[in-house]
């Protein structure tokens, strides 16, 4: 086994070789993986600028007149772009809070056993599929908001009221006793009745304004909202407990040494030093919504109408998603046609939004990192 | 602030925190609950007895001699309604042109509804398509099917405040005086007798073929389309993936292009689902022309598209994560570098390469919109693997899952009659993917446990 | 003066040793030779040289650059990107850092122990004949033949002997470390270079190694680089002290540490630094 220290220089040669043809085809493989999504953008580019030589982009973009399949046909598509958003904001209004503050707690609140058991929750939040979701909104949801939707709505209003008015008639209260300079416990107590029985008539009114709502339908835009806030969930959560974590135990230290609360702590420190991975998390959530088709194709009832008044969740609306799930069936087999250029279109539009999403989230991490010097 | 007030503060604000996190866990069983319920329903129901004859029928299954004895029992039992009905009809023969176009239509709608509930009259030719040859085959249908022989369905338009409101009125109304009136509440009474339902454990509800677009059978072709697919998501997505990472991680040098090819991968991973289905459509069905239309071949390299980033993240992860000693014991053996990728890294990187991989093939499994244009009909045939053609299979659009849960929530003409297979089919998927995951997840427990001895 | 720290030393053994045993038969030169991390000069212009079959130590505080110099050796500061070197480094006649050289057969040649056992997580057979195979030993019953001769040089063969099977992590830390020195040996080198090999050990173990490097003295060259100076004063004939990179002394171990010749080493051997 006594091995040559030198290699003759022809098996220099071919060990050279060799390693710079295997060194190619790595590259070459792992380029065609990175290839695929210039491929992406190519081919839906190049399938969509037709539409804009055929129709021009003022009348996509303005006019909320979509009949693309009359004569003459009409692409104003701005309705179907308000929709996306629509359901967008309500989604991320749903999953936000609820999600930071389940990172919180899990990051900071909960003891060990219980995150171990609450993560399974969340992976399987994340792992059931899309037309799972889009089902049970379709089946379940929709058909329960169109009968109970009142009833349903004033519920949540006093199921979610309580505890946010609760604590701000405590704050509310401890601030004017205190700019009144009273000490009386006797104050702060009537100052507290005066206000939570003010809370109270508060959420009793909206209540009963909710209940005497009428759903016309059950797939509407309020629907769709629920469901994918509670998609983007499992995502927020998870990027923003990478943050929260990442604030350090050095941070949570000093202000507890400093004889902080634990919430002062939360609210002071960590949640502003873990701001821009909580921002990335929800610029993520935001990605997760914006490209979701089955449950918008399924529940939202898929109207191309900008709601009236524009903030109305009860009504049906229409996404970019659904728009080209749906119309592509119709327009396939007319190739060549404005109909069919028109949907490649409006998936520019996601790419070029989710890519913007995409740089964002990924230059607010960057510019985090340099502030904290890593 | 006082103490009191920031304790309570305090308090509240770790109450918020569960309340988040039992709301999420709420959310989750609401959504699963009846998914699981009414998905086991596929399964495990009350059956009739003209469940047990198509079985036999069609799928060759029973003891024949069993299944004839009940069917004679039932017929026995529907007789009086058939008598009643046929004398009812020669009846309206013999009645004056007022009472008979006062009483045709609504024979005629009990009829028929006399026919939805337990099947052609005897005596009938038989009809050609199968929902039509037998009666309700699952109790809780017949019960529906009861009420629409018993009563009808119209609106009440009195009050003008409201939209109609849907009223049920009974039809022994329409036929009083005659002799079809006791019908009615002979149906009622006697309906297990007519159907004898029995408790029915129907595991093969995911092996059947379906019969009559669903109507009856199972969703095989469905659970082999989706099981098609992944497979060949992964074959396409798997070598690429783990070469790509292994090259990363291994041997390349920061410069502009990897960082480029690494922004490029990223990027990948956010590309909505919906683009990839018109990639898929635009690039190898159109541009490539790999096929001529909807394919297992254009559906799986698109599906491959998708997991792509997923697969190479996981195993990226895993490569780095290998110990950095293990290279160093290698080389200093005299292993070469490639030498040392295959007999060290890899296999030391394997189980997490294989985490991501179940995840990606869960991932792939659950998604819709990537095989709407390139893969996913309605009906199709199941191609077994073994005795069709390889490129048979690869050229054929396929049913599949997730595509065949929207198709019957939606578009299928009897969306009301089979519920429990749109149920039984989300219950399936949901499994599957849920399954998955799982594996994984035990996998990952098994590496550390490994990797420390 | 020193004397009341030497009682360690073993005279007997090291009277054979001649002084000039370096220069008659060296296996290892360096000839003004440096190693830079970019531009930072972690080993200067060191010039010495390895006997054959003796055992070398290489002593320093944490930072001189003698595990530094250690890698160059067997050129695993290849590893590292910014890592170049100046002078001459000279295997048994052929120049280390060479053109025409073939890195994988010279490390096969020169093997080397780290600080820190490293199995595979792969069983007791497949990690010491990883080397082998590489070589293209196949035949099982060759392979087998191998494991059990390195196995017993490295003194473990009577405690895994039954356990070949198992896998390597289930080991304790000693008898890595043996199964590690083991699996060095398996692919017959001519020299043995060691990283602090006794570091993360028990004291019990340290003692196992250092009884079996001084029974492949004589068999094989070997290198020990130890932070350790007793230990370095119980198992080598020849010690080289570096301090921040620069060669300070070099000789026979029992002149460095009874009668050493320049202050620095009387400083570091007594304690007063490092």
């Amino acid at each position: 086994m006594r091995a040559d220290l030198l290699v003759s220089e022809r098996k220099r040669r071919v060990r050279r070789a060799s390693g710079l043809v295997g060194h190619s085809l790595l590259l070459s493989i792992t380029s065609s993986s990175a290839i695929v999504v210039l491929f992406i953008f190519y081919f839906i580019f190049r399938d969509a600028l037709p539409f804009f030589r055929l129709e021009g982009i003022t009348e996509f973009l303005g006019s909320t007149r979509w009949y693309p399949s009359s004569s003459p046909a009409e692409f104003g598509a701005a309705a179907i772009f308000f929709g996306s958003l629509l359901v967008t904001l309500g989604a991320i209004t749903v999953a936000m809070p609820l999600g930071v503050s389940a990172a919180v707690c899990l990051s900071d609140i909960l003891p060990f056993n219980l995150r171990q058991a609450v993560k399974p929750v969340i992976e399987i939040l994340a792992a059931i599929p899309s037309v799972a979701y889009g089902f049970f909104a379709l089946v379940v949801l929709a058909p329960l908001l169109q009968e109970n939707g009142g009833r349903i709505l004033s519920v949540a209003v006093w199921v979610l009221g309580v505890p946010v008015l609760g604590l701000a008639v405590a704050l509310v209260g401890d601030l004017v006793v205190g700019r009144a300079g009273s000490r009386h416990s006797l104050a702060r107590l009537t100052a507290y009745a005066v206000l939570g029985v003010g809370a109270l008539l508060l959420l009793s009114a909206a209540s009963r304004a909710l209940a005497g709502l009428e759903i016309s339908s059950g797939t509407n835009a309020l629907n769709v909202s629920i469901i994918l806030g509670i998609m983007a969930l499992p995502t927020i959560v998870s990027v923003s407990e990478d943050a929260l974590q990442a604030a350090g135990r050095e941070l949570r230290e000093g202000s507890y040494a400093l004889g902080a609360t634990r919430a002062e702590t939360i609210m002071r420190v960590i949640i502003p030093a873990a701001s821009s991975g909580i921002a990335a998390a929800v610029i993520l959530g935001i990605m997760r919504v914006i490209g979701e088709t089955m449950v918008v194709w399924m529940a939202s009832g898929n109207a191309a109408q900008i709601p009236s008044p524009w903030y109305n969740l009860l009504e049906p609306i229409r996404t970019l998603t659904a728009t080209i799930a749906g119309d592509m069936g119709e327009a396939d087999h007319v190739t060549g046609s404005a109909r069919y250029h028109v949907l490649f279109a409006m998936a520019m539009a996601l790419l070029v939004i989710s890519f913007a999403c995409n740089l964002a989230s990924e230059w607010i991490v960057q510019r985090q990192r340099k502030k904290m010097g890593k | 602030m006082q103490l009191a007030t920031r304790k309570l503060l305090d308090r509240s604000f770790t109450t918020l925190g569960y309340l988040s996190i039992a709301l999420m866990a709420v959310s989750l069983l609401v959504i699963l609950t009846p998914i699981f319920g009414r998905g086991l329903g596929a399964m495990v129901f009350k059956g009739t007895t003209e469940f047990r004859l198509l079985q036999l029928e069609k799928f060759e299954r029973g003891d024949r001699a069993k299944v004839e004895a009940e069917q004679a029992l039932a017929r026995q039992a529907r007789q009086p309604v058939y008598d009643m009905l046929a004398g009812f009809r020669q009846e309206l023969n013999t009645m004056d042109v007022a009472d008979q176009e006062k009483y045709r239509a609504p024979l005629r709608q009990v009829e028929e509804a006399v026919r939805e509930l337990l099947g052609p009259f005897p005596g009938e030719q038989r009809p050609v398509m199968p929902r039509m040859q037998y009666g309700q085959t699952r109790w809780e249908r017949a019960l529906v099917k009861q009420q629409e022989v018993v009563s009808k369905l119209e609106y009440d338009y009195s009050d003008p405040t409201r939209m109609g409101v849907q009223v049920l009125v009974p039809r022994v109304e329409d036929f009083a005086g005659t002799s079809l009136e006791p019908i009615f509440t002979y149906v009622e009474a006697h309906l297990a007798e007519m159907l004898r339902p029995r408790w029915t454990f129907y595991p093969r509800f995911l092996t059947d073929p379906s019969l009559d677009s669903h109507m009856f059978g199972g969703i095989w072709p469905e659970v082999l389309g989706t099981f098609y697919l992944t497979l060949g998501a992964m074959l396409f997505a798997l070598p690429m993936g783990v070469i790509s990472a292994v090259y990363l991680v291994e041997y390349a040098r920061e410069s502009h292009l990897i960082n480029f090819l690494r922004t490029c991968i990223s990027t990948l991973a956010g590309v909505p689902s919906i683009v990839f289905a018109l990639f898929g459509l635009a690039f190898f069905i159109n541009s490539l022309r790999l096929t001529e239309g909807k394919s297992l071949l254009a559906g799986s390299l698109t599906l491959g598209c998708l997991v792509l980033p997923t697969v190479i993240r996981a195993s990226e992860e895993a490569i780095r994560a290998v110990p950095h000693t293990y290279k160093e014991a290698a080389l200093s053996l005299g292993a070469g570098r490639w030498h040392t990728i295959m007999t060290v890294i890899l296999p030391a990187a394997l189980p997490g390469i294989l985490t991501g991989t179940v995840i990606s093939m869960g991932r792939a499994a659950g998604e819709t919109a990537p095989i709407i244009f390139t893969a996913a009909v309605s009906v199709g045939r199941p191609l077994n693997l073994f005795t069709a053609k390889f490129w048979e299979i690869l050229s054929q659009p396929t049913p599949a899952l997730p595509w065949n849960v929207y198709n019957l929530c939606t578009e299928h003409e009897a969306v009301d009659e089979i519920r429990h297979v749109q149920y039984g089919m989300v219950l399936a998927l949901v499994l599957l993917v849920l399954l998955l995951n799982a594996t994984a997840i035990i996998l990952r427990a098994r590496i550390s446990r490994k990797l420390r001895g | 003066m020193t004397e009341g720290k030497l009682a360690m030393v073993v005279p007997g053994r090291r009277s054979e040793i001649s002084v000039d045993a370096p220069l008659r038969d060296p296996v290892v030169i360096a000839e003004e030779f440096s190693i830079f991390y970019g531009s930072n000069e972690a080993v200067c212009q060191v010039s010495f040289n390895i006997p054959r079959n003796l055992v070398t130590a290489v002593i320093g505080p944490s930072g001189c650059g003698k595990s530094t110099y250690l890698r160059a050796i067997n050129r695993m500061n290849d590893l590292i990107p910014r890592c170049h070197t100046k002078g001459r480094l000279v295997f048994e006649g052929q120049e280390v850092y060479g053109p025409k050289v073939d890195v994988a057969s010279l490390r096969q040649r020169i093997g080397m122990v780290f600080q820190k056992p490293n199995p595979f997580p792969k069983s007791v057979f497949d990690n010491v004949a990883y080397g082998p195979r590489i070589l293209g030993v196949s035949n099982r019953t060759r392979l087998a033949e191998i494991i059990e001769r390195s196995l017993r040089r490295a003194a473990l063969w009577d405690e895994v002997k039954d356990r070949l099977g198992d896998n390597a992590l289930s080991l304790s830390g000693g008898q890595q470390q043996r199964m590690c020195i083991a699996r060095a040996l398996a692919v017959d080198p001519d020299v043995l270079l060691m990283d602090e090999p006794t570091s993360a050990l028990d004291p019990k173990s340290t003692a196992h190694i250092e009884d079996l490097i001084g029974e492949l003295r004589g068999q094989y060259t070997i290198v020990i680089v130890t932070h350790n100076m007793q230990q370095a004063a119980r198992v080598s004939d020849f010690t080289a002290f570096l301090y921040e990179g620069w060669l300070i002394e070099y000789g026979l171990t029992e002149q460095i540490f009874t009668k050493p010749a320049k202050k620095q080493t009387e400083d570091y051997i007594t304690g007063r630094f490092g």
